[in-house]
């Protein structure tokens, strides 16, 4: 049980390093519309912290999603798709890379606008107990979202209706380009946790078993009627903001430093380490994914784009109505 | 034109009297008891306090804590939370106390609740209805009294109700509720002691399809929510005069029924469109250009607007209502469009 989670856990973080460095080379090719933020070198917590949850648990995301989405069970080829703009894409094109929802899996929605996710999941942890299910609800979201007011809405909404909600934050350093000691009074967010009354922990965010162990605690105080929590990961973003942001604005050895704390890396150490599988094992793993990617990334290009209708469609359920309000004529 | 609406619904004379305020109470109780996932979010829903405006009085002991849900005082979240319990299979009515408090919720209810489905290619559905009540007349000043509608209109993905009667609020409350998209229904805080009568038992009214509070002959006159009421009174102080004014309500605002107001405008041939939010970029430009589009050749005369001035609500009672629209400013804007001013 506790080696083929180890080798998941291997296998969901190289599927999402593969899809995000093909997303990087497509995007630089000029290959990719729009923007693209990505998370190579956070997959552990995005990993560490979906995995603890089941299919029908709830989970939304950020603007730098692929890993959070990827993770949950968005397939990698119709976020390639997506990506691409394309009509095989997670949400027929309409949405991209920031926009990334597979509801079927539960994902609430990756989301352009920072910490737009965090009410989101309040109210489907809400919903969850409203509907006497014992789901729970994931919210993540970074260091970024730190300032906001719906964090701290959302967080005080949680403790109050004791919501089976996790708040887990992604610090990855820097909220778009300024750090923590420019945008936050304290060090120490998770006293905040314990300011709300909430339980709240630091965890390394580059050790997937770290994060996957404490968002597991969480997830079973959460289903036994235990209330929300807060976790806070340490990890950090290899690249810049965005592509077309280098990054090297950051100190070099900043970097390297956690260039060197590689959170796949470790695993692998770990993995051979304690003998659960062999080099040649993990290796397989990468090609699998590798060709997955590969043949994810081909079909996505040869997929047709939307016709142009399809942009006045599909923004109502009720079509009619909806049509009179889009074009402004009785249907 | 071809293929006119059948505007119907006119407002009934016999039945059950009630106000607006129980309209709208009875609307979502009635829904509650039919659908066990409807339930109210917001800000001093319980009883005994019922609602800042008492819209939800005797709804939580009735139906129990459970599904009357106060809220810290947290506008974003509020819709935000709706909007999350509304994707998760619940059919959320979230109450924004003012209208004015919508500031405080736009990202949810632009970003989030209005664009989640087609941003998603038409994965979910929306089952939301956000109420606020807008408007002035009662010194409420700048931060209490703004009508906000064409904010809301001017976003894709949203329908807005805007009811003028006790019988139109609870047929489209109770519409918006059993709707699967997202519905924004403004309420008007000086309407909720007017009363009217509504039939026994249930019943609906459509989005899209005015009605024609007035039937007339030589000026059309476009309102929504109280506008209606001083549309009215304009239409008896005209009729004295020797004019027959033609009163047509909405209801929705999106979507719009174009084809009442263009049928109107054709037989009468001037319009005036009246509508309590300042004039810059207001309601009342979109409607006085899709006529002039779509009519041009039926006017004789320029479209007239009666707004709000362009300034904020000023506290003063006789400030505020110099800068409403007033009744006199619509017989007047009605005069003025068959040059008799």
């Amino acid at each position: 049980m506790f080696m083929s989670l180890l080798l998941n856990f291997y296998r969901v973080m190289t599927r999402i390093r593969t899809f995000e460095r093909a997303a990087y080379e497509l995007y630089t090719g000029g290959k990719l519309p729009g923007f693209l933020h990505l998370s190579i070198g956070q997959e552990a917590v995005s990993v560490g912290a979906c995995l603890a949850l089941r299919a029908d648990d709830t989970m939304a995301s950020t603007h730098r999603g692929h890993g959070d989405t990827i993770a949950k069970g968005v397939s990698v080829e119709s976020a390639m798709a997506e990506l691409f703009g394309r009509v095989t894409g997670t949400c027929h094109a309409k949405g991209g890379s920031m926009h990334i929802a597979d509801f079927s899996q539960g994902i609430l929605g990756a989301n352009g606008i920072i910490a737009a996710g965090v009410p989101i999941t309040v109210g489907a942890a809400l919903s969850a107990k409203y509907r006497k299910t014992d789901q729970v609800a994931l919210a993540f979201f970074g260091d970024g979202a730190t300032g906001t007011g719906v964090l701290h809405e959302g967080m005080n909404m949680a403790m109050l209706w004791q919501l089976p909600m996790i708040f887990v934050r992604q610090n990855n350093r820097y909220a778009e380009s300024t750090p923590m000691v420019e945008h936050t009074g304290i060090v120490d967010v998770v006293q905040w946790a314990c300011g709300y009354g909430m339980p709240g922990v630091r965890v390394d965010g580059n050790d997937v078993l770290a994060v996957y162990d404490t968002v597991s605690k969480a997830v079973e105080r959460a289903r036994m009627g235990g209330g929300p929590s807060f976790i806070d990961c340490e990890t950090y973003r290899w690249y810049g903001h965005n592509i077309g942001d280098p990054g090297t604005w950051r100190p070099k050895e900043e970097i390297d430093a956690w260039r060197a704390k590689d959170p796949i890396a470790r695993l692998k150490i770990k993995i051979l380490e304690d003998g659960i599988a062999g080099e040649a094992d993990l290796d397989e793993i990468e090609a699998e994914e590798q060709a997955r990617m590969d043949a994810a990334v081909i079909a996505a290009e040869a997929a047709p784009k939307p016709e142009l209708h399809e942009a006045l469609e599909g923004l109502y359920v009720d079509e009619q109505l909806g049509q009179m309000a889009i074009r402004g004529v009785r249907s | 034109m071809s293929a006119l609406p059948q505007t119907q619904n006119t407002t009934p004379t016999t039945g059950k009297e009630i106000t607006y305020r129980d309209a709208i109470r009875d609307a979502m109780s009635e829904e509650m008891a039919r659908d066990p996932n409807v339930f109210l979010i917001g800000e001093d829903l319980r009883d005994p306090w019922g609602g800042a405006y008492k819209t939800t009085v005797n709804v939580s002991n009735v139906y129990g804590n459970d599904r009357v849900i106060n809220t810290p005082i947290a506008e974003e979240s509020i819709v935000g939370a709706a909007l999350g319990a509304a994707l998760t299979g619940l059919r959320p009515i979230a109450e924004l106390q003012y209208l004015d408090f919508v500031m405080r919720a736009m990202d949810a209810v632009v970003n989030q609740v209005a664009k989640v489905r087609y941003m998603s290619g038409g994965q979910v559905q929306v089952p939301l209805v956000i109420r606020a009540q807008g408007g002035g007349g009662r010194s409420s000043a700048a931060q209490h009294g703004n009508s906000l509608e064409a904010w809301l209109c001017h976003v894709p993905g949203l329908f807005i109700a805007h009811p003028s009667t006790p019988y139109d609020a609870k047929g489209l409350l109770k519409t918006a509720i059993r709707l699967n998209d997202p519905v924004f229904f403004i309420e008007h805080k000086m309407l909720y002691m007017t009363k009217g009568f509504v039939p026994d038992g249930d019943y609906t009214i459509p989005f899209g399809v005015a009605d024609i509070k007035r039937r007339g002959t030589d000026v059309t006159i476009v309102a929504n929510s109280r506008m209606v009421l001083y549309a009215l009174e304009a239409a008896e102080i005209l009729a004295a005069d020797g004019i027959s004014a033609e009163v047509i309500d909405p209801r929705t605002l999106v979507p719009l029924d174009e084809n009442t107001i263009l049928e109107s405008v054709h037989k009468t041939n001037r319009l005036v469109v009246v509508n309590e939010a300042v004039e810059r970029c207001g309601w009342a430009a979109e409607v006085a250009a899709m006529v002039q589009k779509r009519a041009f050749s039926d006017l004789d005369a320029p479209i007239e607007r009666v707004c709000a001035r362009n300034v904020p609500l000023p506290f003063q009672p006789e400030l505020e209502t110099f800068v409403l629209p007033s009744v006199a400013d619509i017989v007047q804007a009605a005069k003025t469009s068959l040059y008799l001013a």
